[in-house]
Parts: C-alpha cells; structure tokens; sequence
C-alpha cells in the first residue's frame, strides 16, 4: 500500500519538475527575466527621482510646511531673475572653466612626460604615476579636510609656513572670497588631474606606431613628429576629456563641502552646493529642484555634446 | 586576468636602457584577446605583452638607436626636463598625503608646523584613539558592509543585464540602451534634492538597504555598458557550442561566458568599490540622521564639524577613511590602474 502511494505521487511530481523545467527554459529564453533587476532599480532610483524633481520643481513645496500648491514656472522666474543664482553661475564658471584648463593641461603634461619615461626606460615614471592616481582614489570628503589642514591660515599650515619663510603671508586661503575659490580650484585639480592624465596616456598609447615610423622616414625630427602627429591624433581624446572634465566640475559637491561649504559668504557656492542649500537648509524643496532641473538641463546638452563626440571620435 | 599578461610599465623594464624605448609603444592595438577582452581603453598601462617582444626587434629599431644616440645631447637636457616634472608632480600630489600622516601622529603637545618637520618628533597615536572614540569603528563597519553588499548587487544585477543587451536581439533594445547610457551620464547629485522624500515613500530612509539598493539604482548603467563590451567580444558561437552540448542560457552564462568576461567584472568590482566607499552625498542624504549608520565619509564630515580646529584628530580621521583604498590600491596597483581607466572611460 505504501508502495502504491509512492508510485502514485510519483507521476505528479516528475510532471511538476518537468514542467517547472519547460518554465525555467522559456523564462530564461525571453529577455525580461534578465533585465527586470535593472529595469526596476533604474525605474524606482533614477527615474522616478527625476520625475519628482520636475513635479517639485513646479511646486512651492517647503520641507517643514505641509500645504503645497502648483505654481507653474514661478520657481524658474525667480531663479533665474535673481542675483544670486547670476552670482553662482558666475562661481561655477570659473571653477568649471579653471579646472578644464587645469585638468587638461597638467593631464596632458604628465601623461607626455609618463610616455616618454616609459620609453626611455626613466626612473620615477611609476612612482609619479602611483602619487598621481592616489590623489584620486582618495574620497572627495577627506580631500576637502586634507586641504583644509594644508591652508590652516597661520603659520601651523604646512603652505602658509612654507610661503612665510619666503616672507609671504600669512595667506588667508579660506576666509578671502577670491583665494577660497583658488583654493577649491587647487584641491579639485589635486583630484581631478589623474583622470585628465590616465584620458591622455590611454590616447596616446592608441596612436597608430606606423604613423610616428612614417613621419620618421619622411624626416620629421621630435617636435614635428609631436607637432604633425601627437596633436593631431590626441584630438578626439582631448575633446572627450574637456566634455567629461566639464561634467565633473559642474557636478562637484563633496569636496567643496567639506573645504569651504560654500564660503566665505557664497563665494565658493557653485552649483550643486546652492541647490543643496535651497533644498536643505533653507527647506525650499521647490526651488531647490527648479536648480536640480536646471543643472540637468546642463547635463543632458553636455551628454549630447559628448555623444557627438563618440561619434566622430572614432570609438574613443 | 592573468598576473603575467599585463605588467604595468616600468616594472619589467630596467631603468637605463632608454634608447630601445621606442619598442615599448609596440603593443597590441587589437580590441583584446579572448582572455582579456578590451572594452574601450583597454591596454593603456603599458603592458608590455612577452609574446609581443618578437615585434620589438622591427628593422628600424637600430637605425632609430642610432639616430637617437646622435641626438643624446638633446635627450639629456629633455631627460633633465622630465625628472623635474617628476619631482614636482609627485611633491604637489603626494606631500598633502605624508603631511596629513605626519599630522596625524604627532602627540598631543606638538604643533602642526613649529617646527616644519615631516617625520614628528616623536611619535604619538592619541589622536587616533580619540577618532576611535568617536565611533570610526561604526563607520568602517558601515562602509564596509554597503561596500561589499553593494559591489556584490550592482555585479549580480549588471552581468545578466549586459548579457541580455548583447545576446538577445528584441524590440526596444536600443532605444532602453540608449536610455541606460543616459543614465549612467547623468550626475547623481541631480536627484539628492527629491531623493529625501522618495526614500521616505518607500521606507528605506536611515537604513542600510535603502542605500544599497540606491547605489544599484546609480551605478548599473556604467556597469551594464562596460560589461556588455566584454560580452560583445565573446564571439556567439561560443553560446551556441554551449546550447548544442545541452546548456540552457543560464548554464551558458555560469559555465562558458564568466570567465572570458571575469575581468570586465573585476573593474566593475574596483571602480565601484572606489565610488561607493568614496560616496557621500547620497549617503548623508539617505543615513544622515543616524549616527549609528554613518559611513566613513559621513562620519569624518561630521568629526570634523564637531572638532573643527583639532587638525590632528581631523588628520587621523582622514587617514583612516582613506588607508583601506589606499592599501587595496597599492597591492592591486596594476589591476586598479586599469579598472579606473575602462570605468572612468565608461563610467559617470
């Protein structure tokens, strides 16, 4: 009897396990099972925000209030009419502008000189390479507090000590509105000049070898051959770098957070820092986010701008 | 990934043997081989490749060995040039770090400059202790733990995704691939400003989880499109090997495609690892009125706040947040250079 019962359930449940097979097959052949995780994590935590943000945008909505009411592109008008969204436009564009040259330039510096001590078999190359990426990996937070007790403004900081001894100072680097700015704008580039240097090195390393042979036959000595043929094939990458340095730079928060917090006054207050002070400390949920949508504006034309790029840029 | 199929520059090269330099620059400019599949900028830490060393040894070389020999005097002067770019390079880049060490351990009396010193007088942890006080330990749990948790999910969620975007062909692929590239440009700053109140709608404000899944939210886009590079050097008649031999997709994928795109997960994991652990932003936004939850860099912020002018318990503080990266960094050195070059490249 026991045997019979066994026998019985038997048939079911190897009907079952096949079934659940033919499921599992089906399920695995189809692409939603794969991309469901992804699909609902970029739903819930990228595009569901950024729909919020555009709602709030035209709200008056106030953290601590509870009534809020539509209010159209008010939010925009006021933004854009007032001065201090004109001043920190300005803030950003020097920041944003001196760190693209900064960037660039000592990335491309480095990564010429890191090439050409790779080929000459120098010294130091790896080591400077090593102290370079460093500065990167560090996170923003603790970047901002490294410089922070580097420009202590007496002689107990390591800077200010070094220039008194030379008679200088001591330089107020964080209390005056134009060096805090200089000041963000040299810890950013203590940062940011990795990413522009590993860009370049990695462009330079794709330009085709046959091209510097050909130059070399044709009797193009060292500059011509940087002239002629480094310039010219770096391009695609230089601009690629440019767009995506801009994207950083406009984006920065962390490090000017923890540097400046926006100060003295509002004088490092770039972007990001003036949204999050319209949003979090002055509760202005709404306003807040109109600078949120403007700030994605920015992003998305540059997103284009780099788009492009690839495109002509020949697979970067 | 092999140890031996990517040596970065210098350390297999004896200093000194400068005018065969230009052999190095000879390396593959293919898009990769099936073990290490380049998506994108693929070989740009000066792998010198053992097989490669045949081409090295091109009939120009010797003539170019001499042209350079006759132009030596013009090599030293920019030699010269170049060491001293060295020099103030790694002094601009490096002394913040030692001097931020060096803060940190001078003792409770010593002031941070007076007298200007590098190495401190004497040597002091006092500093330290007080960070570890202040709850550091919490801190590097915390990090710790959405780290590794968030590495792990943004990897699991990402290969499947990356392997459906290269192997399935269905309506809409583009378009959704399109939308997950526009994504990955768009700076996560942006939402902090709505993210306070979504975070509250679905419960996950103050709690680990909410942040995790956040991070998966933000950085899958970077990840599915580099991966999918990976996938897509994979030539198809690989999967269909598998299919014929009895494997379903998902058997495929276990047993045939991880390990050909095992380093396209590896910079995945490091690229990540170095965002999450580094991130504050969102994680102030969404842990930020917990202490118990605080991250590392929520927790140095906050120190920092609390005891502004103390530059040496800032020191340490700092030192701490940023000694496990550093460390990672230093012994996976070769590994990291490249993860950060393909995830930049790629990513944010």
């Amino acid at each position: 009897m026991i045997r019979v019962a066994t026998a019985g359930e038997d048939g079911p449940a190897a009907a079952g396990v096949e079934r659940a097979r033919g499921l599992l097959r089906r399920l695995v052949d189809h692409p939603l099972p794969w991309l469901l995780p992804t699909l609902a994590a970029l739903a819930v935590f990228q595009l569901y925000p950024l729909f919020e943000a555009v709602r709030l945008s035209l709200t008056d909505e106030v953290l601590t209030a509870t009534g809020t009411e539509f209010v159209g592109l008010q939010n925009y008008v006021d933004l854009f009419t007032s001065i201090g969204f004109r001043r920190m436009v300005v803030v950003t564009a020097v920041f944003a502008v001196s760190s693209i040259v900064l960037h660039t330039l000592f990335g491309l510096i480095l990564a010429l000189a890191i090439d050409y001590g790779v080929r000459r078999g120098l010294r130091g190359h790896l080591t400077t390479r090593v102290s370079v990426l460093l500065a990167w990996i560090v996170p923003g937070i603790i970047i901002g507090l490294i410089w922070k007790v580097m420009l202590v403004e007496s002689q107990l900081g390591a800077i200010n000590y070094l220039l008194g001894q030379v008679g200088v100072g001591p330089v107020p680097f964080r209390s005056n509105p134009a060096l805090a700015l200089v000041s963000t704008i040299v810890a950013g580039t203590w940062r940011g000049t990795a990413f522009a240097m590993i860009m370049i090195y990695g462009g330079l390393q794709r330009i085709p070898q046959r091209l510097y042979e050909a130059a070399r036959v044709d009797g193009a000595g060292r500059w011509a051959r940087f002239r002629h043929v480094t310039v010219p094939q770096l391009k695609p990458v230089l601009f690629v770098t440019v767009v995506l340095v801009t994207i950083y730079a406009l984006n920065t928060f962390d490090l000017i957070f923890a540097l400046t917090n926006g100060g003295p006054g509002r004088a490092t207050e770039v972007f990001a820092l003036f949204m999050y002070r319209k949003a979090f400390s002055e509760y202005a949920l709404g306003e807040g986010a109109a600078v949120a949508v403007v700030l994605l504006g920015v992003n998305l034309l540059l997103t284009a701008v780099y788009l492009y790029a690839f495109d002509i840029g020949d697979e970067i | 990934m092999t140890p031996d199929e990517n040596t970065p520059d210098g350390e297999n090269r004896r200093p000194g043997d400068g005018v065969d330099g230009t052999g190095a620059r000879r390396r593959r400019m293919d898009g990769g081989t099936p073990e290490e599949p380049a998506a994108g900028a693929g070989r740009t830490d000066g792998a010198t490749n053992p097989s490669g060393s045949a081409t090295d040894g091109l009939p120009g070389a010797p003539l170019e060995a001499a042209r350079d020999a006759l132009a030596g005097t013009d090599f030293r002067a920019l030699d010269a040039v170049v060491y001293g770019l060295y020099g103030v390079a790694m002094l601009f880049f490096a002394f913040p770090v030692l001097w931020i060490v060096s803060a940190s351990l001078r003792p409770e009396g010593e002031l941070l400059s007076l007298p200007f010193r590098l190495v401190p007088g004497e040597v002091s942890l006092s500093a330290y202790r007080q960070v570890f006080r202040e709850g550091m330990l919490t801190w590097l749990f915390n990090s710790t733990v959405i780290t590794v948790v968030g590495v792990g999910s943004i990897v699991a969620v990402s290969v499947p995704a990356a392997y459906a975007f290269s192997r399935f062909r269905f309506r809409g692929r583009r378009q959704l691939l399109g939308l997950v590239l526009l994504f990955q440009m768009i700076s996560s700053v942006i939402i902090i400003v709505p993210l306070y109140s979504v975070m509250t709608s679905l419960n996950l404000i103050d709690t680990r989880v909410g942040l995790i899944l956040l991070y998966v939210g933000i950085q899958t886009p970077f990840s599915i499109w580099l991966l999918k590079g990976y996938f897509d050097t994979i030539p198809e008649e690989l999967d269909y090997a598998a299919r014929i031999d009895g494997c379903n997709r998902l058997q495929t994928l276990r047993h045939v495609l991880l390990r050909p795109i095992a380093p396209g997960i590896a910079v995945v994991a490091i690229f990540n690892t170095v965002f999450l652990w580094s991130e504050f932003v969102l994680a102030y936004t969404v842990l930020g009125s917990e202490r118990s939850l605080y991250t590392i860099s929520i927790g140095v912020y906050e120190f920092q706040s609390q005891f502004g002018n103390d530059w040496r318990a800032i020191a340490a503080a700092s030192v701490v947040g940023m000694l496990p990266l550093v460390t990672v960094f230093v012994a996976l050195q070769r590994y990291f250079v490249k993860g950060l070059i393909e995830g930049s490249l790629k990513g944010q």
